[in-house]
């Protein structure tokens, strides 16, 4: 299998979609979406012998892909990445309840990208990877405090822009 | 308007995919094929460091340590570099066969320490000092084959972006419990695997594999036999289209199918169960494309489930073992590399045995430190070796023949009454009482190393190391032989010796922490003999057993 191409690109052609997905989310621009998606495929490739039938292999895929932004990110952004600084004005804001809008999945995207690296891995593990504080700490070496407030900020960031264009909308 | 969270509203972003561009499937199957190159270059990189290392060390030391290698010649060159000599005890012997001798030869026979003057005397020649340089080379010729292997597989232009496909699984409700149930024990066990070194290390999920979350949305449970979950409803949702993001589109579904009984335990099984979906639904193409998914999961799964718990547990053991003591025995044979003379015969190798016991300390999955005790023997052996012998020969003398020729004796053996001749003096000697016979010396030590060790290569059961390093040894026995009978010490012996080593050992398990290894292996002494040349190069093969813990 490690040497089969043909079953490589089979893996390839079935999970390319939503791996990449998961590139664009984490990554501030495409092109360092694109040098994850490849350094992580090949290193699919690698290592596809070691999958041990445990759990399902998507399960198995997005973990070494998000090891690798996460690897990424902190290469990129060794010293300033996940700075542990109380911000009153964002870590203790209410959470909103926003009115539903409609809005592409193109759009959404945007904003997540925007976000700063700190926020937007917090944001991405806890929203869409349905990690748990501790599990996200533990993971980029941070505190629960630092995730807790890292994602609030996301949060805050993302509501900020939403009513934004809410706002917009209705003016 | 109804009102929502902010999560909420980036929920459908959970789902999201994209098409990649269909050039960097190129650019990885390029990369796949360099780290190979990488890997093995590397691997010989270290070798051949390991190899020039142990090679040199020895060498710097030695010119560092002995910056005059010092030999006496007769000035006729028929002394070579080597003299054998022997013990104290000739005295007394000699001194009773000596009657009519010379009062000088006499004394060239009182003391070992003054062989180099009588024999000056004897000769009546010039002891001119050579100083040897040697050139220690180490050539080391690194080709690489830089043949860029090129991808056989073209990937048409437009196939990755086409054939891609959006696939989702609707699982039931049922379904994601027991899914969740298994992850939950799947993680558990994860985080005691030791797995090897890959990025999905890093993650602790925790209790929860939340990637697992979204099993709903994998085909790989219908792909790769999960048997965790009881039973699989699995629902394939084929999106023929292949719009980038469009995850909407996804769901428009071609067809549903579903998978009734799919087998808790072998792949044949399940596969049986695919074969039964409603393939009239199914497009050529769909179908196509799931039968070569099948065996896609064939060739993964074959050998591996079944040797998972027992990989595991080897695995838990290796992570725990941090300590090894090994207890071995070879044999060893002492080399000639530098073309060295004893007596104007080329001395040649000697085989001897070894043993001892060694332990180490690894300090991570690489490396190690190890040390220990070894009894070790160098030898060398010098055939045809003219001699006098005055055993049993009242009238012998060897003051005789050095007066009546004016040429060398070399050496003089003690409690045997022997006289070793060089090759060039033979011949000027006068006498039927020349023989010749074998010369065997043996130094035996005790010696400690000190290695570092390196994994190269740990899977399953087997591994190997390649390891380096140095030895102090102690002298424990010195013997000089002539046609296997003993005639005393080779009294330039360092009583202290040390060099380097470099081996490599090949170490299979046998049973739960007990080990079998060989171990290939060469040894550089650097000081033998405080004066002379001896065989300083040995090489060895140990056999032995081991155990960790």
């Amino acid at each position: 299998m490690k040497n089969d191409r043909e079953g490589q690109l089979k893996i390839y052609q079935l999970f390319s979609p939503v791996l990449y997905g998961i590139c664009l989310k984490y990554m501030k621009n495409e092109d360092d979406a694109k040098d994850v998606f490849q350094e992580a495929f090949v290193i699919v490739f690698q290592k596809i012998n070691q999958y041990k039938f445990e759990g399902s292999f998507e399960g198995w895929l997005k973990r070494i892909f998000i090891n690798k932004l996460i690897e990424t990110l902190n290469k990129k952004k060794k010293e300033s990445f996940f700075l542990d600084v109380f911000d009153p004005d964002t870590d203790f804001v209410e959470e909103e309840e926003l009115e539903i809008i409609p809005m592409e999945q193109e759009k959404l995207l945007e904003y997540i990208r925007d976000l700063p690296d700190q926020y937007r891995t917090v944001f991405n593990l806890y929203v869409f990877e349905k990690m748990k504080h501790k599990e996200i700490a533990e993971l980029l070496n941070i505190s629960e405090g630092t995730s807790k407030s890292n994602l609030n900020r996301a949060k805050h960031i993302l509501q900020k822009r939403i009513l934004s264009i809410k706002n917009f909308k209705t003016a | 308007m109804k009102k929502q969270k902010i999560e909420d509203i980036f929920s459908s972003m959970e789902d999201f995919s994209s098409v990649p561009p269909p050039e960097l499937w190129g650019q990885i199957e390029e990369k796949l094929d360099k780290p190979k190159k990488k890997k093995r270059a590397i691997l010989w990189w270290s070798a051949a460091a390991c190899l020039l290392l142990g090679l040199l060390l020895p060498s710097i030391l030695h010119f560092s340590s002995s910056p005059q290698n010092k030999n006496f010649d007769n000035g006729k060159g028929g002394f070579e570099n080597n003299r054998v000599v022997l013990d104290e005890k000739i005295n007394d012997n000699t001194k009773k066969g000596n009657i009519n001798s010379n009062n000088n030869h006499n004394k060239t026979l009182d003391s070992v320490t003054n062989v180099s003057s009588t024999k000056d005397k004897l000769n009546n020649s010039k002891a001119t000092q050579e100083q040897e340089s040697a050139v220690a080379h180490a050539n080391s010729k690194n080709k690489t084959n830089k043949k860029d292997s090129e991808s056989h597989m073209q990937l048409p232009n437009n196939n990755v972006p086409n054939q891609s496909l959006a696939v989702q699984n609707f699982n039931s409700s049922e379904e994601k419990s027991g899914a969740r149930s298994s992850k939950k024990s799947i993680l558990e066990k994860d985080k005691f695997s030791n797995t090897k070194g890959i990025a999905e290390e890093r993650v602790a999920f925790g209790k929860q594999n939340k990637f697992n979350s979204t099993a709903k949305k994998q085909l790989s449970n219908s792909i790769f036999n999960d048997k965790l979950v009881p039973k699989n409803n699995n629902n394939f949702a084929f999106n023929t289209e292949s719009s980038a993001g469009n995850t909407n589109a996804s769901k428009q579904n071609a067809a549903v199918y579903k998978n009734e009984k799919v087998s808790e335990k072998t792949l044949a099984a399940n596969t049986k169960d695919n074969s039964k979906f409603n393939t009239a639904a199914l497009s050529k193409k769909d179908s196509m494309q799931l039968a070569e998914l099948q065996n896609l999961e064939k060739g993964i799964l074959a050998p591996e489930t079944k040797k998972e718990e027992k990989d595991k547990k080897d695995k838990l053991i290796n992570k725990k073992e941090k300590w090894a003591l090994s207890v071995f025995a070879g044999v060893a044979s002492s080399e000639n590399t530098k073309n060295e003379k004893t007596l104007g015969n080329v001395n040649d190798s000697k085989q001897s045995n070894s043993f001892g016991v060694k332990t180490k300390y690894s300090i991570n999955k690489k490396w190690a430190v190890g040390s220990g005790l070894k009894i070790n023997e160098l030898g060398q052996s010098v055939a045809n070796v003219s001699y006098v012998s005055a055993k049993g020969n009242a009238l012998f003398a060897p003051g005789e023949y050095a007066s009546n020729s004016n040429s060398p004796v070399s050496q003089a053996s003690s409690n045997s009454d022997y006289i070793l001749i060089s090759n060039s003096t033979k011949e000027a000697l006068k006498g039927d009482n020349i023989q010749s016979g074998k010369l065997d010396q043996n130094l035996r030590y005790i010696e400690m190393p000190l290695e570092v060790s390196y994994s190269v290569f740990n899977k399953n059961k087997a591994s190997i190391n390649l390891n380096t390093g140095g030895f102090v040894g102690k002298l424990i026995s010195n013997n000089v032989a002539l046609d296997g009978h003993s005639i005393g010490e080779n009294v330039t012996a360092n009583d202290y010796v040390y060099g380097s080593t470099l081996s490599s050992t090949i170490q299979y398990r046998v049973y739960k922490k007990t080990n079998v290894f060989v171990e290939p292996a060469m040894n550089y002494y650097i000081n033998p003999l405080n004066s002379q040349s001896f065989n300083q190069f040995q090489w060895g093969l140990n056999f032995g057993l081991n155990v960790s813990f």
